[in-house]
């Protein structure tokens, strides 16, 4: 796997994030969309199989965004990648634009499944891996979750099952930025032992650096167990990038103003 | 109580619906020392920052968890608290469906369920978080009493009368930042009285939440046309206003019913059940979001897409006005 | 009343503070009542005061006492 290549990826993205998010002149989820580029582009650039010109093919990977509201990672690693052309990119959030603040399911978008109400993808998840194993198409199904999204009891309904099940090609990721939209995850509701949660319903479980593509990678692409389904506790930093936006909860969900758009694309185009 | 006002109505109309009730529940909670308010992680987003920071001990953030906030609710409203329980109109009514049933219609425990931003006043954030079948859902629970404001005025007005309330409810707010005003002095509200806000001897236009403008816009273009109409406010949708009804069956030839919801199973469809019993009802024009997903775009773009803008509406009635009067 | 006064007034009377706070300091949250709330509340009043309607950037821009007076100048509102 190519770091750079993927760390190169992920300033595309966080560009591409700061530039649709002025040109829609809209409030957009910056922070909790900065929080999983890298998470994104490791999974786009190095480790789902699909193909760009076959959407449907029955073997591709799948890739859940239960965080509904992630899309500016997501949509712009789509776009970096070929799934979505610059102009339905620049469409985001306009009027009748097929991408707006959740992902809305747009196979040859490359978009998966319909998201935006929490708690949902995991258990979707679920379905899709025990599809693929019934149907022996060796694909993986990976879902991304929130931190915050963890408060729903859903969650832990599919957390069981897949355990229950020993869906060992299923993984979950956990953008772990500690911050959900009232505030900071521990005042709201304190997950206590998060990883050792996870654990004990059954899961393997792993922590990394959620921005340290090497890590992201190693731990999509290992297991330790055979039967069990993996999660990735990724520790992240919400509104990462952008000085004046990281674990500042302002930008959970705000409007970039020209003027913080000059400042935010000044720290990018320094690295 | 709080006295309408031009001033005060301006005042909430600019910051919009959902600050309003943020105002409107910090007010009511120096009238009703009993009063809790719980959110699922949507408090600054539902306009409660200013109750949360001045009356902590009132106010329970029960995270990213419905189904658990209405049970923790109803446990509260049990031990004799006015509890405000609020969220998005589809989380709240229907991630938590069940919870509602029983706790609210079933044990008839004192919550009032809240949903902030119903209709399409979400615009980008999409169909996942639309209040398009919420009242439907809703009012298919026995023992609910459901009300739509139609302005910030009417909203802080609803927020006092459901706390003097004994009972559950659900409150669907709709409208934006910029909420066009209804109200602009004080008036007289009760829960299950619909007010008449326009008499006119050709057609009623039976509306609620943000619909009952719009509803007074189309009066103006249909008095230009040469139709009367007269706007009935049934800001309460169960109990309906059968009286107010009775008056349109009488002396209406024909009766529109306007909502920001599916034309299933809300205002329309509760007015179909009421009017549907006399054979001498006159036709009823059914307005509201069409039976399927909508759109996404901004709060205007999507009135206007689904035919809920008074020249539209108005073209409507005068079609089917056109057709009665062939008819006869 | 000259424009500052009349600029001045509009935050005395949405922030109930004196006017001997009213400097470079005097910034978005630095008292309880300019929250969001507070701060649309304060926007209608300058429209109001001074007849102009403002753009969401500047409203959303307009974080401080002296660089409220910068953004009214794109209003021709001279301070």
């Amino acid at each position: 796997m190519d770091t750079v290549k993927i760390d190169k990826m992920a300033l595309r993205m966080r560009k591409n994030i700061l530039d649709v998010s002025l040109s829609c002149k809209r409030s957009v989820h910056m922070g909790g969309g900065l929080s999983l580029v890298e998470i994104l582009a490791t999974l786009y650039g190095a480790v789902l199989k699909y193909d760009l010109h076959n959407p449907y093919w029955d073997e591709r990977d799948r890739f859940i965004l239960s965080k509904g509201h992630g899309v500016l990672g997501y949509f712009s690693a789509l776009h970096q990648v070929g799934f979505i052309d610059k102009d339905t990119f620049f469409s985001f959030q306009t009027n009748g634009s097929d991408l707006i603040a959740h992902p809305v399911m747009n196979l040859p978008l490359g978009i998966e499944s319909s998201n935006g109400s929490l708690g949902h993808g995991l258990s979707l998840g679920i379905g899709i891996a025990m599809a693929s194993r019934k149907k022996k198409t060796g694909n993986k199904t990976y879902v991304l979750l929130g931190d915050g999204e963890c408060n729903e009891g859903s969650v832990w309904e599919a957390i069981m099952a897949a355990a229950h099940y020993k869906l060992s090609d299923l993984v979950a990721i956990v953008d772990f930025n500690r911050f959900q939209s009232d505030g900071e995850s521990k005042t709201v509701i304190d997950s206590g032992k998060f990883l050792e949660k996870w654990q004990s319903f059954g899961w393997e479980a792993e922590e990394v650096d959620g921005h340290d593509v090497k890590q992201l990678y190693e731990a999509l692409t290992t297991k330790k167990t055979q039967d069990l389904p993996k999660v990735i506790i990724a520790h992240t930093v919400k509104g990462k990038g952008v000085s004046f936006m990281e674990s500042n909860n302002d930008w959970h969900h705000n409007r970039l103003t020209q003027a913080s758009y000059n400042n935010a694309m000044d720290e990018l185009e320094a690295l | 109580m709080i006295e309408i006002s031009e001033k005060l109505s301006r005042q909430w109309s600019r910051i919009g619906s959902r600050a309003t009730f943020g105002q409107a529940i910090l007010m009511a909670a120096e009238s009703f020392p009993d009063l809790m308010v719980l959110s699922g992680d949507l408090g600054k987003s539902s306009g409660l920052d200013r109750f949360k920071n001045s009356y902590p001990d009132k106010f329970v953030n029960i995270g990213i968890a419905e189904q658990n906030m209405i049970g923790v609710a109803a446990g509260l409203a049990k031990e004799g608290y006015v509890v405000f329980a609020t969220s998005f109109a589809p989380f709240i009514t229907m991630r938590a469906a069940e919870q509602i049933r029983m706790n609210l219609g079933y044990m008839k425990l004192n919550v009032k369920a809240v949903s902030i931003g119903s209709g399409v006043s979400m615009t980008f954030l999409g169909n996942s978080h639309f209040g398009i079948e919420d009242a439907a859902v809703m009012r298919s629970i026995p023992n609910i009493t459901v009300v739509s404001p139609a302005d910030c005025a009417e909203i802080v007005k609803t927020v006092f009368a459901a706390a003097a309330h004994d009972g559950p409810m659900y409150i669907r707010l709709t409208g934006e930042v910029g909420n066009p005003i209804v109200y602009r002095e004080d008036y007289d509200f009760q829960i299950g009285k619909a007010i008449t806000l326009l008499k006119g001897d050709d057609l009623t236009i039976v509306a609620n939440g943000t619909m009952v403008h719009e509803a007074l816009e189309t009066a103006k273009i249909l008095k230009e046309r040469g139709i009367d109409a007269t706007v009935l406010n049934m800001h309460t949708l169960k109990p309906l206003d059968t009286d107010a009804l009775d008056k349109a069956i009488a002396n209406s030839n024909m009766i529109v019913s306007l909502e920001e919801h599916s034309i299933i199973g809300g205002l329309g469809s509760a007015i179909a059940e009421y009017t549907s019993k006399f054979s001498n009802s006159p036709p009823l024009l059914s307005l509201g979001l069409p039976d399927s997903f909508l759109d996404s775009g901004e709060y205007r773009y999507l009135l206007d897409k689904y035919g809920l803008v008074a020249e539209k509406i108005a073209e409507k009635i005068i079609e089917l006005n056109n057709q009665i009067k062939e008819m006869k | 009343m000259t424009n500052k006064e009349k600029y001045s007034a509009v935050f005395i009377d949405n922030f109930s503070v004196e006017e001997s706070i009213l400097n470079e300091k005097f910034v978005y949250q630095s008292v309880p009542d300019w929250d969001s709330v507070g701060h649309m509340g304060l926007i209608a009043g300058l429209e109001e005061a001074f007849d102009i309607m403002m753009e969401m950037d500047d409203i959303i821009d307009f974080s401080s006492y002296t660089e409220g007076i910068k953004i009214l100048s794109k209003y021709d509102v001279v301070i």
